[in-house]
């Protein structure tokens, strides 16, 4: 509560002074900076003080904690890129004259900030009235699991998950809700084989998160139409 | 002086030497080449006086220059220095385009690798967009260096494989292979060509020096997995398009029957980043790093899962290996 209301309010005070800058002594600023970079009203302050450092054009991150067998190749730390609530979160990259989006899921969060409905007292998370304002989210996992709104959010906070031993988080730590149940998947995330790395086989280790690709509230992949093929009619006769 | 004891002067003088300054027979003949070259400009200058204009004259030049360049492992750091401004300045001439041309030196410490995820690809080709855009590949003969194969589940038959499925993907019951230049460490393309223009760098990146390459497609006949590709016209890239940002040995112009392949983006993973191929995947199916680093994600894979290659039988040890989860 105490982050909400600070975000809520420091956020439009402070956003062109404090952007960019350190300053230990306001560690509410770090946040209101790093809400108005994500469009995020839910902030850690110590996800914010982690990038306090960063630069203009580099991407907000949360050091990956150390969980027992996610130390990765060779042990090392890594950071695992926020997703923000803003068109950006498909990663653009320049490829030659064009731009593609690099990550699968490229379509910002829908009725985010969850805030804006479930403020207060006024709208309460329910199991079992999913569908008078969340038609678009189905159950995300078949029915037998058993898996509900709360299973994974926090009942009197939407914005914070709700793990099955210690605290809650916010949102920018959503890899390890998942990892509670998908520790397999984790692992190789952890190691390199699942997921994806950003900007570079060299130096810092930044990933993507779960969120990146899978939409939390619809993790399967989606068909679509690929790219062109390619005209191969002439290898193709000679051949046979 | 040259150091393989082949110089020979023009004039027959002993010294060695035309106009004072040491050369060697290629040297001789690129200096002859253009002189010849300006006269032959000079003399269509003749007709109508001037037609030919400084622009023209320095293009001829050039491109005789071009034509008698050392091959790119023999070229001195002068020499290279004087071949990127001069392939620079071509660009600049024939297209108007403002090229960069990199000579960046593989890194010590590094030999890259490379793994496919087959569970995660889904065959959307984004990675295809971006190797075409990325590597100024020819769009008149719609040249690619990789190609994604839809598959059967359960067999791993390239014979069978569509490389030219036009559907929504990932196609029930199907999974995707992606193929492109492998890298090998004994690659059979290489000892193959007459006159070496293609080699091994230090980092395992196989390259081609285009300038060099004569074009009689052997080792296109010796690499078992398809990966090169042939310049049967002059390539085609839309001026707007070209990539600005090119490597000696990777992705800048190439000429009408020189061969060309994949060097994981050579002009990017010689400065830490990551080929376009893998940066563009969007289901994270590409993995690329460092082999001798034992702490990289390439190495984890290797260690961690379940990997194999193609044609492993043929022992040309590729740096490209396909896992699975």
């Amino acid at each position: 509560m105490w982050t909400r209301l600070v975000n809520g309010v420091v956020c439009l005070a402070v956003v062109g002074i404090a952007s960019g800058c350190v300053d230990e002594q306001h560690p509410e600023r770090e946040t209101a900076a790093l809400a108005a970079d994500t469009g995020l009203t839910d902030i850690d302050p110590a996800v914010a003080a982690f990038n306090a450092q960063r630069q203009p054009g580099e991407l907000p991150v949360v050091q990956a904690a150390p969980v027992d067998r996610w130390a990765g190749p060779g042990a090392r730390p890594f950071e695992v890129a926020v997703r923000t609530s803003k068109q950006e979160a498909g990663h653009p990259r320049r490829f030659g004259s064009i731009t593609l989006e690099t990550a699968l899921r490229i379509r910002p969060v829908s009725q985010y900030p969850c805030t804006s409905c479930h403020f207060g007292r006024t709208v309460v998370m329910t199991d079992d009235r999913i569908d008078d304002a969340h038609q678009n989210i189905q159950p995300v996992h078949p029915e037998e699991t058993g898996a509900v709104c709360s299973t994974c959010h926090l009942a009197d906070n939407v914005e914070r998950l709700a793990l099955t031993q210690g605290a809650p988080v916010t949102l920018t730590e959503s890899y390890r809700l998942c990892a509670q149940c998908h520790f397999q998947q984790a692992e190789a995330w952890a190691g390199g084989a699942h997921g994806k790395r950003l900007d570079g086989w060299q130096g810092r280790r930044v990933v993507m998160g779960c969120g990146d690709c899978h939409d939390p509230h619809s993790p399967a992949i989606q068909q679509r139409i690929p790219f062109r093929a390619p005209e191969l009619e002439r290898a193709r006769t000679t051949h046979e | 002086m040259s150091d393989d004891g082949n110089s020979v002067t023009p004039d027959g003088a002993e010294d060695g030497t035309v106009l004072q300054k040491p050369v060697d027979r290629r040297g001789a003949l690129g200096m002859i080449a253009a002189g010849v070259a300006t006269g032959v400009a000079a003399a269509s200058a003749c007709r109508p006086l001037n037609a030919a204009t400084p622009e023209e004259r320095e293009l001829k030049v050039l491109e005789w220059q071009e034509f008698t360049q050392k091959h790119y492992r023999r070229m001195t750091d002068a020499e290279r220095a004087e071949t990127i401004r001069r392939i620079e300045r071509l660009a600049k001439i024939r297209h108007d385009e403002d090229v960069t041309i990199a000579t960046t030196d593989a890194q010590p410490g590094v030999v890259f690798g490379y793994a496919f995820n087959k569970s995660k690809c889904k065959g959307y080709r984004n990675c295809i967009e971006a190797c075409i855009n990325e590597n100024n590949l020819d769009r008149a003969s719609d040249t690619q260096y990789i190609r994604i194969f839809e598959m059967e589940d359960g067999l791993v038959n390239l014979e069978e494989a569509d490389a030219t499925y036009q559907h929504e993907v990932p196609a029930e019951g199907h999974f995707y292979l992606g193929t492109q230049c492998f890298q090998c460490a004994d690659p059979p393309c290489v000892p193959v060509c007459p006159v070496g223009a293609t080699w091994q760098e230090p980092d395992g990146i196989v390259v081609i020096d285009y300038n060099w390459c004569v074009g009689c497609r052997v080792c296109m006949a010796a690499c078992p997995y398809w990966a090169r590709r042939f310049n049967w016209a002059q390539p085609e890239v839309p001026l707007d398009e070209v990539n600005p940002n090119q490597h000696y040995l990777g992705n800048r112009a190439r000429k009408k029957g020189c061969v060309e392949k994949c060097t994981f983006c050579i002009h990017r993973t010689r400065k830490g980043q990551l080929p376009a191929c893998v940066e563009a995947c969007p289901t994270g199916a590409r993995v690329f790093g460092n082999l001798l680093d034992p702490d990289s994600e390439i190495r984890w894979v290797l260690a961690n899962k379940n990997i194999f290659r193609l044609k492993e039988e043929l022992a040309t040890e590729p740096r490209f290996w396909y896992f699975s989860d």
